[in-house]
């Protein structure tokens, strides 16, 4: 920083220098805060190899004493039905990104572009419906559920969530698409296109970076959704995605120490890769969405 | 489409060339565009709001019909229950405790790793965004093995003696909960400043320091003022999160020991299906009606503090 020109330019040469000893303990200190958020996972996938006794004696340390026990990711996915839970992850997350990503983009086309008398009434009408607080409606939306006969499937899950999302992410694809040129969906009018093809060959492949950003946020969105898919699936272990059946197992298993962490690093660990390898794409993801 | 509904009273010949106009075909087409929102948000947001206040006023298990009316008998248990004012209180704490503090941080963080020459910045920032991106329900399983299997180490690695159990201990079961929500959704945030900071235009920096400005003086007349549209609003999202926190209760402490932990979101839940507590806890029916009571009571506070929220921005504004 600039404080280093108020010193003397001979000051510390030979010992320490006061900027240069600032520096280090803002990173240390930075460092401690990322091995504060790293630490836990650490332990969790070197639990996930500790033998039950080892659990105890190698206490806070992330590696297992003796051999590493791959015997328990095994155990684990036999126990508890984790392939299942994964799947279920998987489907609910992706079809929500779909839905999403098909709905939203309509409705942000419709407005956005093809401009309708009622444009501003929606809009002002969405913005006010996304300030209302979400998650306290939950005991209708689990009746509304019932009477659509979506309970007990994971299509229910995967329209509650992204019925309720619909229209923030919307908001974003509209601010989106409000700076499409316009020379470009009038060139698509003058050839004769109508307002599907106008969506689909202009303002949908034109849309392409607000898409990736919507498609990255709620696909982690759904993923780490907790509380719709937990009341959705109560007691219906086959449709309980990763965070629910991992609740469910810590349950039912709280004493079986290794395993959980096993099924712990099952949840995590493939996404906590996927993120490492594409960090950039997940963090301006995350910073784009703010701009819209 | 009210234009259309003149047309159609003058004559029928107009309406049809009106019909075949491009104009009115595009009102057409997006009308058809935006009804699977449109109906998304009737079925899902209005239909389930609207819905809440009816329940309220009725017994209703869940199964079946809902037929014994109580008029506002839930909103008097309510009230007078200790318990959800119990809950409410840790809410509110968690809200109050836990937007600064995390908000603050990310903002000193995000000035910090926001200078050129700190080596590792990318390095930070994707440790400090992993927590955001695993699912917190599941680390939150990971803490709850922690703090129940290793209570005398971490003590010990924390001064503390004699030993606490950081989620077993009722005066600190709460302030645990709010640590971990600092630590869980800190990434967000911190990234959001970054960004922010980032996209603050250069020659306001320049314009600074010819005017003789220090790095301090940097931050808080030109870094600051830039992102306080965002930060206003971030704010205000991070408070209706906090106050709507169920999640990170639920799995790291089930709200006790003895409710010492409890929130209203977890309360509404367990009146609503009759669970008691995360771990096993007793299952009795619940009762949707008080329970949408809870929902629409919350709600009702929720919005005062998202009106005071508008009314102050407004002020600030003018």
């Amino acid at each position: 920083m600039t404080s280093t020109s108020v010193l003397p330019k001979n000051f510390g040469r030979y010992s320490f220098n006061s900027a240069q000893f600032i520096r280090l303990m803002i990173n240390v200190t930075l460092l401690v805060i990322g091995f504060l958020d790293v630490f836990p996972f650490l332990w969790m996938f070197g639990t996930s190899f500790k033998t039950n006794a080892e659990y105890f004696t190698q206490g806070l340390s992330p590696f297992p004493g003796g051999a590493w026990q791959f015997q328990n990711y095994i155990t684990a996915w036999e126990k508890a039905n984790f392939s299942q839970y994964f799947v279920n992850s998987v489907i609910i997350s992706a079809g929500s990104t779909l839905y999403i990503l098909f709905f939203g983009t309509l409705a942000a086309f419709a407005i956005a572009v093809l401009r309708p008398p009622f444009e501003k009434f929606l809009v002002g009408t969405i913005a006010l419906l996304m300030f209302l607080p979400h998650g306290y409606t939950i005991i209708p939306l689990f009746e509304i559920v019932k009477l659509l006969h979506l309970n007990n499937s994971l299509l229910g899950v995967i329209v509650v969530q992204s019925a309720t999302s619909i229209t923030f992410y919307t908001m974003i694809i509209y601010g989106f698409m409000r700076t499409i040129p316009k020379e470009l969906d009038e060139a698509a009018v003058i050839d004769g296109a109508n307002a599907w093809q106008r969506y689909l060959h202009v303002a949908l492949p034109l849309s392409a970076p607000v898409l990736s950003t919507v498609g990255l946020l709620r696909f982690m969105g759904s993923w780490n959704d907790f509380f719709m898919p937990l009341v959705l699936t109560l007691g219906n272990d086959k449709l309980r995605p990763l965070a629910v059946g991992m609740q469910a197992f810590y349950s039912a298993h709280s004493t079986s120490w290794t395993l959980v962490a096993t099924g712990a690093s099952i949840s995590l660990v493939p996404i906590i890769l996927i993120y490492i390898f594409m960090q950039r794409y997940f963090i301006e993801a995350f910073a784009g969405a703010m701009k819209g | 489409m009210n234009h259309l509904a003149p047309a159609l009273k003058s004559d029928p010949k107009s309406f049809m060339a009106r019909l075949k106009s491009p104009r009115t075909q595009e009102t057409i087409w997006s009308t058809l565009f935006v009804l699977p929102m449109v109906v998304m948000i009737l079925l899902f947001t209005v239909y389930p709001n609207y819905r809440s206040v009816v329940i309220a006023f009725y017994n209703w298990s869940g199964f079946g019909k809902a037929e014994q009316f109580v008029g506002f008998r839930h909103f008097v248990d309510l009230i007078k229950d200790p318990w959800f004012w119990n809950a409410f209180r840790h809410s509110l704490q968690y809200t109050v405790v836990l937007v600064p503090v995390q908000l603050g941080l990310a903002l000193i963080l995000a000035v910090v790793l926001n200078n050129p020459r700190l080596r590792l910045r990318t390095f930070y920032r994707t440790l400090y965004f992993l927590p955001y991106v695993c699912n917190a329900a599941i680390s939150a399983v990971v803490f709850n093995m922690l703090f129940r299997s290793f209570t005398k180490p971490l003590s010990a690695l924390f001064g503390i003696n004699p030993p606490v159990n950081p989620i077993g201990s009722a005066q600190l079961a709460m302030w645990t909960v709010i640590v971990f929500g600092i630590w869980a959704s800190f990434g967000i945030n911190f990234v959001m400043f970054l960004s922010a900071i980032q996209s603050v235009p250069t020659d306001l920096y320049d314009a600074a320091r010819v005017d003789g400005a220090n790095w301090l003086q940097e931050i808080i007349h030109v870094t600051l003022p830039s992102i306080r549209p965002l930060a206003t609003v971030m704010i205000f999202f991070a408070t209706l999160g906090s106050l709507g926190v169920f999640t990170e209760v639920l799995v790291l402490t089930g709200g006790g020991p003895y409710y010492a932990s409890d929130v209203v979101q977890l309360y509404i839940y367990s009146k609503a299906f009759g669970i008691s507590g995360s771990m096993g806890g007793s299952i009795s029916t619940g009762n949707m009606g008080f329970a949408s009571a809870a929902s629409l009571v919350m709600n009702l506070l929720v919005l005062g503090v998202t009106g005071i929220f508008y009314l102050a921005r407004r002020k600030k504004e003018n």
